[in-house]
């Protein structure tokens, strides 16, 4: 291939708007991922600011009750299906998992352009659906309700029909990738972590998905042609639309943590400096997860009217994921105790991970108990529980990530003080704004519920200020984020010292076919104990030392990294 | 140079063989439709029909020669279909078989239960709300 | 035709190392996106488990209201199609570019009498009533026959059922038939050879896929 002149790198190597909007390079296509996956969750937020805005004092506040039904159904369904899904595999997935892999491209790149547009195309008609529509029944759209109000639903479920669509691809994508596409040398046991979850993840997005297509097309089947698999007026089951439902929606579950995991494996060990404790354990309990988040879906319908015996056996193996996540989250804290922890602010997300995770996973098994779940259903304590595994499990490691990654992609640092700063404020935000949502749910506040006793009041208002702090938080990154591309410093070639091909093999920002010549691996991603022969050798960084912003231990004019390292 | 690799060609002998075996499975089902078989009738059909679908994916579509990850991602596949219809059906054959369903309150149970106690085992006037 | 880079033959892109790491590459995706077809098809084949579980009687009934004789039939045309697919993908193994073009204009005139003899199915079903859900209404007398008489409870789910697989089957076999009508063209044009087919390899485990939805398909609704 022909070699990029220096001083060219995959932004700047083609210009104009078609060189993006028809580009198969999958940093690019990654890039484009994160301005719209960002302005979903941007609008997202926003409705959930006002959501809780309303929710300030008892009875009408700023909006009406329809309006705010129809705003926290868009503010669920924006979030789960437009950002929270796609966040991490299709953004940093797409950027960084080619380059991981010392491959030059994914192994379908027309395909994974193609995931992008049939993304956007479902995003702008569940968008349409919803602000058109009056869609007001939550995300699950439950039967028979979601059929009985408005043709707005037929343009929702041919929405996320098409964002299914985009979901397979890039799983099918990434799974081929990663088995056929591994540099010489790299072998499944050298794998970087992040790697491990997003192949676990794929799997889960190529199986799980075809069912929330086949349900969402018999829902729509059932509102225009009145089918009657689901409306009970018709002779139809509605307990089984929420088998259908929860089949795909559990799984998806761990389409969204478990490339959480991967970056925060990828944090630890990086900023722990040490290797991963329990390697093997913790890429294999991606895919037990993976495994296993097929056998528990009907822990969501332990009040729906579905057979005791079936509650029991799915309660029962609900219990069985704490175990893969435990092994995950005891090697985590087993790293950073071994190794020597350096609280860069991508760091620092990995430590709130840790906390907002955890207490996440501990209320899931909680709600898993058959018992307490018939009580604390459909209450804030359900609320809480799935922000904290989404928003403080994934969001929070999406944000390590792009904290992480952020040199790389871009070739500037942000303001390391400010992302301090930001990092408090949205670890503050945050466990203020949904705490009290445990305390209230288990004293009976139920979900969804427009207005309130003014018993609750107290926690509601915590909530909603709190919400004002995470949305500081939020707001912040987006200004030193922006900022950096303008006037940030220029990034080294590896500010953080990590060991994985995308920091050791590639320029900064990477060149249009990230290496000049393909990489030999010989040794894992996390062999730290080599570090200080790789670097003396590998000619990236002077020293291991990473004081001060880390991007002073990088020569000015650092030698182009092509020589694999030996 | 993909030949040289070693793309196993399924000889044309073989691949006459298979439709004939095909097609004669396909009268074999018909036939057997028409003659009265009880219990069996779902089993036999559905075994002749998983018979001729390996037929189609072992020999047709060549997965007895093909890559073994191939294999296994058919067999996740198929691993994930049996989940999914056997997990729906544990609550689908159980379904209302909680005993505490009725809309009777603890005291009428009770009641009920007395009424039982002191009387000839016959249940047909205690209604429980049962599906 | 070797690209001057990569002395790689011309169809190779550049990010692989090998035609074969191209076409392992193709042929695996294309076995997950199989895989996430037979999942869209299981839930179809759930619903049927279930409704069957509850109303067995209902299913019983009705299933004589469909015309084993035309199933039959296009179980044979499927199986014919199939056959011509794997035909095809022999004889371009062995470099006859003839042998392909023909067996693959078969398949596609196969797949274009399945829908034709779908055609005449669903229209003496819609003439009748025999129509899905809320539009269930049994009418009209044909060949001495009361239609009527199929107007039997939880009748309308064996219809949905019915016309939504179906109905998701024959879509599989149009998009198939435009998926033929594309490699035919090519075929035409010269674009295979003994060491490039994987469209046509492809195109025929998606065939395969669509041929064994009927196997299950035929019997569960048309006899049992």
């Amino acid at each position: 291939m022909s070699h990029s002149a220096p001083g060219l790198n995959y932004l700047n190597h083609a210009k104009g708007f078609k060189s993006w909007a028809l580009t198969l390079d999958h940093k690019r296509i990654g890039i484009m991922y994160m301005v719209a996956v960002s302005l979903a969750f941007l609008a997202g937020g926003i409705l959930a600011i006002l959501v809780r805005l309303e929710l300030l004092g008892p009875g009408e506040t700023i909006m009406g009750p329809d309006t705010y039904n129809q705003s926290f159904t868009l503010h669920a369904v924006l979030m789960v299906f437009a950002f929270i899904i796609p966040a991490v595999p299709a953004v940093m997935g797409n950027f960084v998992l080619p380059i991981q892999l010392g491959a030059k491209d994914v192994a379908f790149p027309r395909l994974n352009l193609a995931s992008l547009y049939i993304y956007l195309i479902g995003a702008v008609i569940v968008m349409f659906a919803l602000v058109n529509g009056r869609i007001d029944g939550g995300w699950t759209f439950y039967a028979p309700y979601s059929t009985s109000i408005g043709n707005g639903i037929l343009f929702v479920t041919a929405g996320v029909f098409v964002m299914g669509f985009s979901s397979i691809l890039t799983g099918l994508n990434f799974i081929v990738t990663v088995h056929k596409m591994r540099a010489p040398g790299l072998t499944w046991n050298r794998l970087p972590l992040f790697i491990w979850s997003i192949y676990a993840t794929s799997i889960v997005q190529v199986l799980a998905t075809p069912v929330i297509g086949i349900t969402v097309l018999l829902l729509f089947l059932e509102k225009a042609f009145s089918i009657g698999i689901f409306d009970p007026a018709l002779g139809g089951d509605p307990v089984l639309f929420q088998h259908f439902f929860w089949f795909y929606s559990h799984p998806a579950v761990y389409i969204m943590i478990l490339p959480a995991f991967g970056v925060i494996s990828d944090l630890m060990g990086t900023f722990s400096r040490h290797q991963v404790s329990g390697y093997k354990f913790v890429a294999l309990s991606s895919v037990a997860i993976a495994f296993l988040g097929f056998l528990v879906w009907g822990h969501h319908m332990f009040v729906s009217g579905q057979s005791a015996v079936s509650s029991v056996v799915l309660s029962l193996i609900t219990y069985l994921i704490g175990i893969p996540t435990g092994v995950k989250v005891i090697n985590w804290v087993q790293t950073m105790y071994r190794g020597s922890v350096q609280l860069k602010s991508p760091m620092l997300y990995a430590i709130m991970f840790l906390f907002t995770f955890s207490i996440g996973g501990f209320t899931g098994i909680m709600l898993g108990v058959l018992a307490i779940d018939v009580h604390l259903h459909d209450t804030y304590f359900v609320v809480a529980h799935f922000h904290y595994v989404m928003m403080g499990g994934n969001v929070i490691a999406a944000l390590g990530g792009l904290h992480y990654w952020w040199p790389k992609m871009f070739g500037k640092m942000y303001n390391e003080t400010l992302a301090k700063i930001a990092a408090f404020l949205v670890f503050f935000g945050f466990n203020l704004t949904f705490f009290p949502q445990f305390i209230m749910g288990a004293q009976g506040m139920p979900r969804r519920y427009y207005d309130y006793l003014p018993q609750y009041e107290f926690y509601h208002e915590l909530s909603t200020y709190g919400s004002w702090v995470l949305a500081a938080g939020l707001f912040l990154i987006m200004f030193y984020m922006i900022a950096s591309l303008i006037n940030g410093k220029k990034a080294g070639l590896n500010p953080w010292g990590a060991l994985t091909l995308e920091w050791t093999h590639t320029t900064t920002p990477p060149d249009h076919h990230n290496f000049h010549d393909t990489p030999v691996v010989t040794r894992g991603a996390y062999d730290f104990h080599l570090a200080k022969h790789l670097f003396e050798y590998g000619g990236e960084v002077t020293e291991l030392d990473l004081g001060g912003d880390g991007t002073a231990a990088a020569p000015e004019e650092a030698p182009v990294p092509n020589e694999p390292v030996a | 140079m993909s030949q040289d690799h070693g793309h196993h060609i399924v000889p044309v002998k073989m691949l006459l063989a298979v439709i004939g075996i095909l097609v004669f499975l396909t009268i074999l089902t018909v036939a057997l439709a028409q003659v009265e078989l009880g219990i069996f009738e779902v089993p036999v059909a559905l075994s002749i029909a998983l018979t001729k679908a390996g037929f189609v994916v072992m020999i047709f579509m060549a997965l007895k020669w093909d890559n073994k990850v191939n294999a296994t991602i058919l067999a996740v596949g198929v691993l994930c279909v049996l989940i999914f219809i056997s997990f729906i059906l544990i609550d689908t054959e159980f379904r209302g078989d909680l005993s505490n369903t009725t809309e009777a309150t603890i005291m009428d149970e009770q009641r009920m239960e007395q009424t039982l106690d002191g009387r000839e085992p016959d249940r047909s006037d205690i209604s429980f709300n049962r599906q | 035709m070797a690209n001057p880079h990569t002395n790689q033959p011309a169809h190779v892109k550049h990010y692989f190392v090998s035609s074969e790491q191209q076409f392992d590459a193709a042929k695996m995706g294309m076995w997950l996106f199989l895989v996430t077809e037979i999942l869209l098809f299981s839930g179809m084949f759930v619903a049927y488990t279930i409704y069957r579980s509850w109303h067995p009687e209902t299913w019983m009934a009705l299933s004589t209201a469909l015309d084993w004789k035309l199933g039959g039939l296009n179980t044979l045309v499927l199986l014919a199609s199939s056959f011509t697919v794997a035909m095809g993908i022999n004889q371009i193994q062995r470099g006859n570019q003839k042998g392909l073009l023909l067996n693959l204009v078969l398949t596609f005139v196969f797949a274009g009498i399945f829908l034709v003899v779908k055609y005449f199915e669903y229209s003496a079903k819609i003439e009748h009533g025999l129509l899905p859900g809320a539009s269930f209404d049994p009418h009209g007398v044909s060949h001495g026959f009361d239609y009527a008489t199929y107007n039997v409870p939880y009748g309308p789910q064996f219809f949905s059922i019915y016309f939504v697989m179906t109905g998701i089957h024959g879509f599989h076999v149009l998009v198939g038939m435009g998926l033929f009508a594309w490699i035919t063209w090519k075929a035409k044009n010269g674009a295979f050879s003994a060491d490039y087919y994987t469209p046509v390899e492809n195109c025929g485990l998606y065939w395969h896929l669509v041929d064994i939805i009927w196997i299950f398909l035929f019997p569960l609704l048309y006899l049992i």
